[in-house]
């Protein structure tokens, strides 16, 4: 039960209980109100001068964690762009010197972003500076590797340009090479058959009649027949990059004109067909058309088992071509 | 004056005045705060979840911003590492059409030493100090032994021969190379790049573009310049004297002459590919009394052990060799 209160009425010295009317009641209610607001604000204002606002600081916490999300990210793009420079280490120091090839100059790999400021937007906040560089960074590493990804498919193509060149420079001996050397390119006073001096433009290896003569490297054949220079049953293999090889003074000739042959196809059998007076190989190397000194296309390094099988895997491979 | 309220006391059927003693009126203020403090929370509750403070405002589209741009971050470095994916990829074709070999472990590739740890009981010393001091100590010992059984005059004339020696004996890498990126080949058992066949290579290959310096590694006098158009091409022979010697082949220009005293780390020429080499290198051969050795173990003035343990893995890896 609710205690009343009473008050004493000095006009008729009466107790009386205590009535509020309507407005008077609302006008407490309002009171109240305005008290608890002003009291509130009073709180709040010495509360946050002491503390700072609790909510400021859940915000400024989970900025701190972001940060560290960025830290982090930080390290993982530190990350690649240590492989992309490994990457690109292998591009310029390895593969290129190999392929004799330029390597990119400064100013293509670091086009630089300056002038204009792309993230301008990411301007005024205290964060800027992170935001920022990470950005930067990103299209930095962007740029770095679109433009090692085009170094690379050159790189590529010139790797496989330089091995097709490889395969097809003339590049062993056509014969054993345990047979002796003869003449090479020098000038010769006295021809043998037709007494005059002249020079001679080939390297001429002593071989038995009937010696198997190989390609030395891959090519065309572009002449295969009876050649009226004194070469007897002659072959010339057209090897592209300028080189074309000779084989002249053959018994026996195994391909026909405009065959495509690998280096160690057996192409012929040594003779001494033409202005020869003995069984020999003459091998020419021309280089742009002029003869020049076949000796330097090869090394006579090794030995005749070596060259049987080296003969015996160039065939091995041409089975499956 | 404030009126007094009375309270109706139903027992002596009186009005007695309300009177709070201290105690009632410390507890009632007391409560009176206590109240107004937790309507205080209340209302700042109800506000806070429902107003920002300008500063809250800017802190929350700070907010939004960094992570927005955290997530472009994050899908761009997704797709960036997909792409070096595929360099790596590409780099490893790379490596197998021209070395015709398994390229190199990402471990030891990425350079640096770190990793390796065969060395840990030596960390926190300076290599060289315990290299010269275990010399050092080696030297005494060795002085002791001499002492013992050689007069001092023979002991100096010996001494003054061990200096030449050490100076002459082959002991650096004959081209810049830092990283040890440069190896290309190793010695011994190796595939022929034209032949195609595995046969064995008497020296180090060094790719490296064509104008490279070339050093001479020891002390020496030039015994051999050959130009050719063969073989080894333009190559230098050094006669190091106590039976070494090394060759440094297929260089695009020389330097000396022969007959030339050359001291280690001169430039002697530049890398090449004359003779026959399928691509600028150094190829480069130690021999003792006249037999190839793999010049591997003559780099000790170069590196450091973790360096060397690297180099001696690459250059057993290798698969084919450059001439």
């Amino acid at each position: 039960m609710r205690k009343h209160k009473y008050f004493l009425d000095l006009n008729d010295l009466q107790y009386k209980q205590v009535r509020l009317s309507l407005e008077k009641k609302l006008l407490r209610v309002i009171l109240w109100f305005a008290g608890t607001i002003a009291v509130t604000l009073f709180y709040t204002s010495v509360f946050h001068n002491l503390f700072g606002s609790p909510k400021e600081a859940l915000l400024n916490q989970q900025i701190d964690n972001i940060r560290l999300q960025y830290r982090l990210a930080d390290r993982n793009m530190n990350n690649s762009l240590k492989l992309i420079n490994s990457l690109r280490m292998s591009d310029e120091m390895r593969y290129r010197p190999v392929l004799d090839m330029d390597s990119l100059p400064e100013s293509y790999r670091n086009p630089g972003f300056g002038g204009v400021d792309r993230f301008a937007d990411l301007d005024g906040y205290g964060t800027s500076y992170l935001m920022k560089s990470a950005r930067m960074k990103i299209e930095e590493m962007k740029d770095m590797v679109s433009i090692q990804d085009k170094s690379f498919s050159t790189v590529k193509d010139k790797a496989a340009e330089w091995k097709i060149e490889m395969d097809h420079l003339p590049a062993i001996s056509p014969v054993d090479p345990s047979f002796r050397l003869g003449e090479g390119y020098h000038f010769r006073p006295v021809h043998p058959v037709y007494g005059d001096s002249r020079m001679h433009y080939g390297q001429d290896i002593e071989v038995p009649y009937g010696t198997k003569v190989y390609a030395t490297g891959d090519g065309k054949i572009v002449e295969a027949g009876r050649n009226n220079g004194g070469f007897g049953n002659v072959i010339m293999i057209d090897h592209g990059y300028g080189l074309e090889s000779i084989y002249g003074h053959l018994s026996k000739l195994l391909v026909p004109v405009g065959m495509n042959v690998k280096r160690g196809d057996l192409i012929g059998l040594s003779g001494s067909t033409g202005a020869s007076t003995g069984p020999h190989l003459h091998y020419q190397i021309n280089k742009y058309g002029q003869p020049t000194p076949a000796i330097n296309f090869f090394n006579n390094d090794i030995s005749q088992d070596e060259f049987n099988e080296m003969i015996q895997a160039f065939e091995s491979k041409s089975k499956f071509r | 004056m404030p009126k007094s309220h009375y309270r109706f006391n139903p027992e002596s059927l009186s009005f007695d005045k309300i009177r709070l003693g201290i105690w009632a009126m410390l507890l009632r203020g007391f409560a009176y705060f206590v109240g107004s403090v937790i309507i205080a929370a209340v209302y700042y509750l109800i506000f806070a979840s429902f107003v920002d403070s300008p500063k809250d405002k800017a802190l929350l589209r700070e907010i939004d911003q960094l992570t927005l741009q955290y997530d472009i971050i994050h899908r761009e470095m997704d797709n960036i590492d997909k792409v070096i994916g595929q360099l790596q990829e590409t780099d490893d074709n790379l490596y197998r059409t021209i070395f015709e070999a398994e390229p190199i472990p990402q471990t030891l590739r990425e350079g640096g030493t770190g990793g390796i740890n065969k060395f840990k009981e030596l960390e926190g010393y300076n290599n060289s100090n315990i290299v010269i001091e275990t010399s050092k100590r080696l030297d005494n010992i060795r002085k002791k032994v001499y002492v013992q059984s050689k007069s001092f005059d023979e002991l100096i004339s010996l001494a003054k021969r061990k200096g030449d020696m050490l100076g002459a004996i082959p002991a650096i890498i004959p081209i810049s190379n830092r990283d040890l990126i440069h190896i290309a080949s190793g010695f011994g058992l190796r595939i022929h790049p034209i032949y195609k066949i595995i046969k064995f290579h008497a020296g180090m290959d060094f790719t490296a573009p064509t104008g490279t310096d070339v050093y001479v590694t020891g002390n020496g006098v030039v015994s051999d310049v050959e130009s050719s158009k063969r073989g080894l091409g333009n190559h230098i022979t050094i006669d190091h004297g106590f039976g070494y010697q090394s060759i440094y082949a297929h260089l695009d220009r020389i330097n000396v002459r022969k007959g030339q005293k050359v001291s280690r780390g001169d430039v002697i020429g530049f890398v090449g590919s004359t003779g026959l080499s399928v691509a600028p290198h150094l190829h480069y051969e130690i021999k003792v009394n006249g037999v190839n050795v793999d010049p591997v173990n003559y780099f000790f003035n170069d590196l450091s052990a973790a360096e060397y343990e690297k180099m001696i893995e690459i250059a057993s890896k290798t698969g084919q060799s450059f001439d």
